[in-house]
């Protein structure tokens, strides 16, 4: 046993030890990484069909993604398309951290509280691409405790809700955490986003209800009861992202050709 | 040293020797994953593997581990270990990996894996220290799994995912008890659990720390 | 028959060997009540005093009446100044009750009041004291132990901090978690590190917060959502506040909120009493507020654009959500604060500035001392320990001081 602790035996030791455990963590990362990108994709494309109310259970997720769904990437700049980006491929979550792709921002202007923002954004265009039937955007931003993610569906005029859904988020379960109620969920289905003629987003969470007799109704949305912090955050995410610094330059190409015609 | 037969380093850590229930060790995982009977029992899978096959790796080599970088080799067979099931869960079962995100890489910090390795591994021939790993790992495992349960059934009024108790947002009656979902509920599921199981094993309770005397008996004054 | 007699004549059933042995402890109960217990002090020491456990937990309880007679008006009134106002009343027998006793929902009658907050607060009080007090018996009957009189206290005090329109069954489980998990497991009063009632609660607060707090549940109207004057403060700020309801209306306690913690004046005549029999620490009670004033004050001092809490002044901290109410009856709780002069003190400072940070910074939990009492009943025995040890050393010192000039004289 001796011999055991003689420096040459500690260093041969350490030294195998160390090759056998790295190829075999390394092996299992190779080998396994296929399978894991193609749940990530799954997991995404999952989420995006259910907000925009294609999924059902036992669907395949990615033959009804193809048929139904088109990506496109979306210069947040001028809301022209970026065609010299591959949608496949592009990941905007990634990019939002990558100083060469995304811009601070600052003060009153990071209303969401996201710290920075990508400069190309991935849509999904349900139907044909150039005459939606439905778009779906990705919006987050800060609540209460975490950072809520989630894809907020719009009919093909780019102005009325069709959902609005969280597939991450940490708020207060049972007051926050209803972000994720269907009955909540079902209040969005046809509210407005923007007032005739305007840019301006005019839809935020209202607290002590709206009835049909309330003001403005179809750009309010019944805040979450008790839970002030995450509707003031689900609010001014909206606003965000809906906003010029988000999807508005984007969103007035649909308003003009549907208003054109 | 008492000799251990097979069967009894299997089943003596399930209750007899709990490594949650009795050792107070591997507490953090199991605050943080038991809201669901989901992630409890795919967390008590992992830990089973990871020390089953740790103890294993471990006594395979017990003759050759110098004492100087005994506790880096095993970390590192842990390590190593905990990263290949990360990944194979990652490959496999993604909406729970999703759901445990660091909590499986944190089972390189759960102390039974550890324990294991040096208080039982470094001692004993490899099949031993493989159903010891299996034992402990079931005994966290049970442990989570009937913190799970409470938390699902009266946090969410499911289990495995199944709904047991119409909640009220779906139109039921069952309003969901909010604090089963927060990780503080687990300390008193666990604790109730502790409860239970040395009421069951008077011999499990600690010795005092100390006594208290008893009131002196009245007696006639002189 | 008086009921001396019948006590006595029931009395050797309960006792070993007797028929009901293992209820000793609810006869012992009801014994005492009417009666000194029959224990008298046989050794040296006698202390003439004729108060006692029982006698300190009762004065308590009547000293909670004040609170809890406006806080039954003030939630009667609440709900039929809503029901005027065109909101429907949330019926069942409390509705059949409150006509047959009072007529009608007219929110200027005190009697209709009175009437309808009682059939709110009542049965919240009747289930407490229930359900509570068979966990109480059982503890006791299991253990052998005398079921102990502090339980009268915490079932009021549990009551009175709910909101009128709470579930039972919430309530039930509530009161089940203060004393099973807050005391019994302990062992029982005197042993516990925390107030059972605040544990209760506590855990109600977790765990159904839609019941407990947001803006619908003060009110027992149908869909009437009043903000309490606290979440009104964090959310729309000081002068949106002043609109709502003056000082003194607060101070009063014309203002929505749990059903014994609105009125400032009566809970601080409850004070007064507690303190004339020196039943309560005026030491707890001066440490909270004086916490509460320097930590409010500086928050006013330090301002902010963002957060209007900063500009509450400290005579509003004082009389909105549960200041006093906690100040007056929770942090005195004996078992849970500290023991010692100086220890009290730090205590209740302790609350008060826990209190207002809560308040102020956290933006999760618009009222404080409920979580600030509890925090506190955890330093408790460390802040005690402190004190001990700082005794210690400073006698030790003068004992080697006195040692060393006797030498040197």
């Amino acid at each position: 046993m001796a011999s055991n602790n003689s420096i040459k035996k500690t260093l041969t030791v350490a030294f195998a030890l160390c090759i056998v455990c790295s190829v075999v963590v390394s092996t299992a990362a190779v080998v396994l990484r296929p399978t894991q990108q193609q749940n990530q994709e799954l997991d995404r494309k999952s989420n995006i069909l259910q907000v925009a109310e294609l999924y059902e259970p036992g669907v395949d997720v990615n033959e009804r993604f193809a048929e139904a769904i088109t990506a496109r990437v979306v210069d947040l700049q001028n809301g022209e398309y970026a065609e010299d980006k591959n949608a496949e491929t592009f990941n905007q979550f990634e990019a939002a951290k990558d100083p060469a792709q995304s811009r601070t921002l600052s003060g009153a202007e990071d209303m969401a509280g996201i710290g920075r923002r990508e400069d190309y954004a991935t849509v999904y265009l349900v139907g044909d691409p150039d005459n939606p039937d439905k778009i779906i955007l990705p919006v987050r931003g800060q609540g209460l405790w975490s950072l809520m993610s989630g894809y907020l569906a719009l009919k093909g005029d780019g102005n009325t809700v069709v959902g609005l859904s969280f597939y991450d988020q940490g708020e207060t379960p049972g007051l926050g955490g209803e972000v994720d109620n269907p009955d909540w969920k079902a209040l969005w289905d046809g509210k407005k986003i923007y007032p005739e003629g305007e840019m301006d987003p005019a839809i935020r969470l209202v607290k002590g209800g709206v009835g049909p007799q309330t003001p403005e109704a179809e750009y309010k949305v019944d805040a979450l009861s008790g839970a002030t912090l995450t509707s003031n955050g689900v609010t001014n995410l909206l606003q965000f992202w809906l906003s010029d610094a988000g999807f508005a330059e984007y969103l007035a190409r649909f308003r003009d050709t549907t208003q054109g015609a | 040293m008492a000799a251990y037969t097979p069967k009894g380093v299997l089943t003596t850590p399930i209750f007899k020797n709990n490594p949650i229930a009795l050792q107070i060790l591997g507490i953090c995982s199991a605050l943080a994953v038991t809201n669901s009977m989901n992630t409890s029992l795919v967390m008590g899978l992992a830990v089973i593997a990871v020390t089953a096959f740790s103890s294993f790796f471990v006594s395979l080599i017990r003759n050759h581990i110098p004492s100087a970088i005994r506790i880096i080799v095993q970390m590192t067979i842990i390590a190593s270990l905990v990263i290949v099931v990360d990944q194979v869960l990652k490959a496999y079962a993604y909406e729970i990996s999703k759901q445990l995100s660091v909590f499986v890489g944190l089972i390189i910090t759960n102390c039974i894996v550890m324990g294991r390795a040096e208080a039982f591994a470094m001692q004993n021939t490899p099949v031993m220290s493989f159903l010891d790993g299996v034992g402990n790992g079931l005994g966290y495992a049970v442990i989570l799994l009937i913190v799970g349960f409470f938390r699902e059934l009266f946090g969410s009024g499911s289990v495995f995912g199944m709904t047991i108790l119409q909640t009220t947002s779906d139109g039921g009656w069952y309003v969901t008890n909010g604090l089963m979902l927060l990780p503080p509920s687990a300390f008193f599921v666990i604790g109730l659990i502790i409860w239970a199981l040395r009421s069951l094993n008077p011999e499990q309770v600690e010795e005092n720390e100390f006594k208290i005397t008893t009131n002196t008996k009245a007696k006639e004054a002189v | 028959m008086g009921i001396r007699q019948t006590l006595d004549n029931l009395e050797p059933h309960f006792h070993k060997g007797g028929k009901y042995e293992k209820f000793y402890a609810l006869y012992e109960a009801v014994d005492t009540i009417f009666y000194s217990p029959p224990d008298v002090t046989r050794t040296t020491a006698h202390v003439r005093d004729g108060i006692d456990l029982k006698r300190i937990m009762i004065t308590v309880w009547f000293c909670t009446f004040p609170a809890m007679f406006f806080g039954m008006y003030n939630a009667g009134l609440q709900a039929n100044l809503a029901i005027a106002d065109g909101y429907s009343a949330l019926g069942g027998w409390r509705e059949a009750v409150t006509m047959t006793l009072a007529g009608g929902n007219d929110p200027g009658s005190i009697w209709a009041d009175f009437v309808l907050g009682a059939t709110y607060f009542l049965p919240i009080y009747l289930v407490t004291f229930v359900v509570g007090g068979f966990w109480e018996v059982l503890f006791a009957v299991k253990r052998g132990h005398e079921v102990n009189e502090g339980f009268f206290v915490t079932s009021v005090l549990y009551a009175l901090i709910l909101p009128a329109t709470i579930p039972l069954w919430q309530v039930a489980l509530g009161i089940t978690f203060g004393v099973v998990i807050g005391k019994e497991i302990f062992g029982g009063t005197g042993k516990n590190f925390l107030n059972p009632a605040l544990t209760g609660r506590a855990f109600l607060y977790f765990a159904y917060p839609a019941q407990i707090s947001g803006d619908s549940v003060w009110v027992a109207a149908d869909g009437y959502t009043g903000a309490t004057a606290l979440s009104t403060a964090y959310s729309d700020g000081m002068d949106a506040l002043h609109q709502q309801l003056s000082w003194l209306d607060a101070f009063f306690g014309f203002m929505p909120g749990s059903v014994g913690e609105v009125s400032t004046l009566a809970i601080l005549i409850g004070a007064a009493v507690l303190l004339w029999t020196r039943i309560a620490s005026w030491r707890i009670m001066l440490g909270t507020f004086l916490g509460m004033v320097a930590t409010s004050a500086l928050f006013n001092l330090v301002g902010s654009e963002t957060n209007p809490m900063f500009a509450m002044p400290w005579y509003w901290h004082l009389v909105i959500g549960g200041f006093a109410f906690g100040m007056v009856f929770m942090a005195t709780d004996p078992v849970s604060a500290s023991m010692t002069d100086k220890g009290k003190l730090v205590f209740g400072a302790l609350i008060g500035v826990m209190t207002v940070l809560i308040r102020v910074v956290n933006p999760a939990f618009p009222e404080g001392i409920m979580l600030a009492i509890l925090f506190a009943n955890l330093f408790a025995p460390l802040i005690d320990h402190f004190v001990v040890q700082a005794n210690i050393k400073r006698r030790q010192k003068r004992e080697t001081a006195g040692a060393m000039s006797k030498e040197t004289a």
